[in-house]
């Protein structure tokens, strides 16, 4: 259903030696190695087992089960997975009163209904283009942007919605306030939005300094 | 150079755009799932499946202070309408109800199930049945709310060791004369005998049935014992033809479980025997009288929960229970059948609850195993 | 101070005596000359002793012929032995799968008791010796059914030598009774005061009661105190006291409805006994399945189906 990025494992600490090949768990792809014949290959090659959030469900979401990761505190996964689940029932209600407030069918048309597709917008629309990274010239510590590769902008985008969800009177759930948040990211505005963009300018601010990063 | 950096990396994000389903067009309503029969006279084992809707004014009157689950009044919010499926039990009960001799005593129906089969919402199709066939309605709405979290509790004055929960019996009151308001200004009802509440406070014979609640209702000290005697009456009216009866009681078990959460004020744990309001419901739950029905449900949550091991009737009303209920018609509310599961999941498309996907159904129904609660608790995230 | 002292004494004593040493070996050189053996002559080695073996016989069952009488070469009870029985019997344990040892030589094989001497040919023989002093077997009681139709009780005591200076076996004296309790005229008060009685001692499963008298020195005289209890116990069974009446419901053993409150609540709804409601009897049947085996969905089910006959409601 959904493109996933592809997600590097480390395998520093593995427990598998270099030569097992990761699983290929969803059904639909495995059915196609079966027909184009790539399963036979596989037949042989001693394999690593299914990490336990990787399902074969319909509803398996790469990016959720990362976001479901950083959102978890001292691996307690169930909670994590617990206050995800509800953020994504929260946006779907928020949503959902809106589609039934909207009169005419182009708005009730336009308003976007399914939370995953607003979790994945609103990461993408939170993603910097460039860090600054301090960079040590002459005794003296400058700012300097620089590119950044596309994981650990997504990083960034995610640990910032978490801490924008994070930001809240005591009253408020995590949970809610971190859907509002989504939502207004997935719309390209509110916190998250804006601290990407404070980031850009400071980045325009120091170009000067971009070439510190060689010399 | 910072630009051309960025563009590359903009050329390069570009690939991860994705191409999500987004919109789903407005399909036709289905009818299959919905039925446009929304009188629960008209109801009958064909409709089985569908879904049938409360109406805002129906719901306000005989759920505004409580009866229906809090999940479900959730759900009534974000959907924007109160929809309850038709299902076999209540259709069962309402089907009995049609028939039944009035003049033989009541006949005492028990719902039972698995947590989350919808026992509640069975009986609140009954409730509404009785309510637009012109019932009395005596509901309660989770016995637990007595039993396990009183509000308050007291002394009795009438009954030495006896305690009076007199808040939650204020409380029902207000939701029984709000239940019954199209009803209880009926000039027949009357009290039949006086009562002595104190020694300036006496409700007289023939005095209207709603001053009586409102004496409970302003004089809270007296709430549990004007419940008792209000139990006494409708009793009484419905023996003499004046009107019909449905008692409707949620978590009925919770007045045999021994271990209430009621303490006295030497610590002691309060038998549930010992509960004024217990002698009122057990009282209108006896078969001595007529014109009437009992509905109730048994359910695990009454108890505490090192003893909910089975739900079955015998096992949580115990031995006592039973004997008091026996004879009972026993009503299984089963897991969501195969029609009833695609039903729902109709239901929950066409409310843009869940957006379909190829395969959702199969999974959705092996990992809810049919439960109603359960899967709603699944579709909530998807 | 004085530890050194001590320790200068010890080492003068060490040196005297190696002084005295060497005089010793310089005396016993005057007396014996050493030559230097360079080639060395051997000796001539010890001859050692010679076991003689007797000469053994082959085992004797190599030599049997096949048709042999084996009563007459294993007439009574014996250990085993080899070279006697014509078995290739193997018993005992190897390590790493070989197989067990062979008879001869083989302990285990002696220890176990063997039944050779107890051949089916050797019994019929003994039995026909035996038949001369037998009187004919009871006509009318050729098989068991009758055997327990005509006499109820069952009485068994063991008989055996005693090794040791007493040969009289303690354990004789032991007297089992045994007795169906379906083949006592009991009625249903007298059976449930009779199992009451004797509590544990009735089997349940093949309705059996066993009575064990062992208190008394002598057999007879158990025998004697196990028929009295029996009849003490069915006479007292039969019995019924004041006190009975006080039973109540607890006390039941199984759930019985004609005295149950089920049964008095469905009279007060009918206004009539229960032998004159329709269908009674199926809904008594149903509650009595409920209690006595416990609720489960099908005995629910039931109840259900047979309340809804008797308040004549529509069924499921």
């Amino acid at each position: 259903m959904y493109n996933s990025v592809p997600l590097q494992q480390h395998a520093l600490m593995s427990q598998y030696p270099s030569y097992y090949v990761k699983p290929v768990f969803k059904k639909d792809v495995q059915e196609e190695m079966i027909k184009s014949g790539e399963a036979q290959k596989l037949a042989h090659v001693p394999t690593r087992a299914a990490l336990n959030d990787q399902t074969s469900s319909v509803y398996h979401d790469d990016i959720i089960n990362v976001l479901i990761n950083y959102v978890m505190k001292d691996g307690r996964k169930v909670l994590a997975r617990e206050l995800v689940e509800k953020t994504l029932e929260k946006i779907k209600r928020l949503q959902l009163e809106r589609y039934h407030k909207a009169t005419n069918i182009e708005d009730k048309n336009k308003i976007e209904l399914n939370p995953r597709v607003i979790v994945h917008k609103a990461i993408l629309n939170g993603k910097p283009l460039l860090q600054l990274s301090p960079i040590k010239r002459g005794g003296v510590k400058y700012q300097v942007p620089v590119p950044i590769t596309d994981k650990r902008s997504q990083f960034l985008s995610m640990k910032w919605i978490i801490e924008a969800g994070n930001e809240k009177d005591r009253n408020t759930r995590f949970y809610d306030q971190l859907a509002v948040e989504l939502i207004d990211a997935f719309n390209n505005t509110g916190r998250v939005v804006k601290r990407k963009q404070e980031l850009h300018k400071q980045c325009e601010a120091n170009r000067a300094y971009a070439h510190y990063r060689w010399s | 150079m910072l630009k051309t950096s960025s563009l590359k990396l903009l050329s390069k994000r570009i690939f991860y755009v994705q191409p999500l389903s987004t919109q789903v067009q407005p399909q036709e309503r289905l009818q299959t799932f919905r039925t446009t029969e929304d009188n629960p006279l008209n109801h009958t084992s064909e409709h089985i499946g569908q879904f049938y809707k409360l109406s805002p004014d129906a719901k306000k009157q005989l759920f505004l202070h409580g009866g229906l689950p809090k999940s479900f009044e959730v759900q009534i919010k974000t959907f924007t309408e109160s929809c309850l499926m038709i299902r076999q039990p209540s259709i069962d009960i309402i089907n009995c109800m049609k028939v039944i001799n009035y003049t033989n005593p009541v006949v005492r129906f028990v719902l039972y199930s698995k947590k989350g089969n919808g026992k509640t919402l069975s009986m609140a199709h009954v409730i509404h049945y009785a309510f637009e066939a012109g019932f009395l309605v005596v509901h309660v709405p989770w016995v637990g709310n007595w039993m396990r979290r009183c509000k308050e509790k007291s002394n009795s004055e009438f009954k030495p060791g006896n305690i009076d929960l007199n808040v939650d019996a204020a409380a029902w009151l207000m939701h029984f004369k709000h239940q019954n308001s199209h009803l209880i200004n009926n000039s027949d009802f009357k009290t039949s005998q006086d009562y002595v509440w104190s020694k300036r406070e006496t409700t007289l014979k023939d005095t209207p049935l709603v001053e009586l609640i409102e004496h409970g209702i302003n004089r809270i000290k007296f709430a549990s014992q004007c419940i008792v005697a209000l139990a006494e009456e409708i009793k009484k009216l419905s023996q003499e033809g004046k009107c019909k009866t449905l008692v409707a009681i949620d978590g009925f078990n919770g007045f045999f479980y021994p271990n209430t959460r009621i303490l006295t004020e030497k610590k002691e744990v309060v038998h549930p025997g010992n509960v004024t309001l217990t002698e009122a419901f057990l009282n209108l739950s006896k078969c001595d009288w007529s014109n009437a029905v009992v509905v109730v449900t048994v359910d695990e949550l009454a108890i505490a929960e090192k003893d909910q091991i089975c739900c079955l009737p015998r096992y949580l009303l115990g031995k006592k229970g039973f004997e008091h209920m026996d004879p009972f018609v026993p009503v299984p509310v089963l897991a969501y059948s195969d029609k009833e599961f695609k039903s729902c999941m109709d239901y929950f498309r066409e409310r843009r609850w869940v957006l379909p996907v190829s395969g959702q159904d199969e999974e959705l129904q092996f990992l809810s195993g049919g439960n109603p609660y359960r899967l709603m608790q699944l579709c909530n995230s998807l | 101070m004085s530890a050194i002292t001590r320790l200068r004494g010890k080492t003068l004593n060490t040196i005297k005596n190696s002084t005295a040493l060497i005089s010793n070996r310089s005396f016993s050189e005057e007396t014996e000359f050493r030559v230097l053996n360079l080639r060395t002559v051997k000796s001539q080695a010890p001859v050692r002793r010679k076991i003689n073996k007797p000469d053994v016989l082959p085992p004797r069952s190599n030599q049997m012929p096949v048709d042999q009488d084996w009563g007459s070469v294993w007439p009574g009870q014996r250990t085993f032995h080899p070279a006697t029985v014509p078995l290739p019997v193997r018993q005992g344990y190897t390590e790493k799968n070989a197989p067990p040892p062979s008879k001869f030589g083989n302990a285990e094989l002696m220890k176990i008791p063997n039944f050779l001497h107890l051949t089916p040919p050797v019994i019929k023989k003994q039995c026909e010796a035996l038949k001369q002093f037998c009187t004919p077997w009871p006509k009318g009681l050729e098989t068991d059914e009758k055997c327990n139709k005509h006499f109820e009780i069952e009485v068994a005591s063991s008989n055996y030598c005693y090794s040791s200076p007493s040969i009289r076996d303690p354990l004789a004296r032991i007297v089992t009774l045994q007795i169906k309790l379906s083949s006592l005229p009991l009625d249903d008060h007298a059976r449930d005061k009779f199992r009451r009685i004797v509590g544990d001692r009735y089997n349940e499963e093949n309705d059996i009661v066993t009575i064990v008298a062992d208190r008394c020195p002598l057999r007879q005289q158990n025998y004697d105190y196990a028929m009295y209890l029996l009849t003490a116990v069915f006479h007292e069974s039969l019995r019924f006291e004041e006190w009975e009446k006080t039973k109540s419901e607890i006390d039941m053993e199984f759930y019985d409805w004609n005295v149950s409150k089920s049964k008095s609540s469905i009279e007060s709804i009918f206004g009539k006994p229960a032998e004159e409601i329709v269908k009674a009897d199926v809904y008594s049947k149903a509650v009595g399945a409920l209690m006595n085996e416990g609720e489960n969905e099908y005995t629910l089910a039931k109840y259900g189906e047979s309340v809804r006959e008797m308040l004549q409601l529509p069924a499921l």
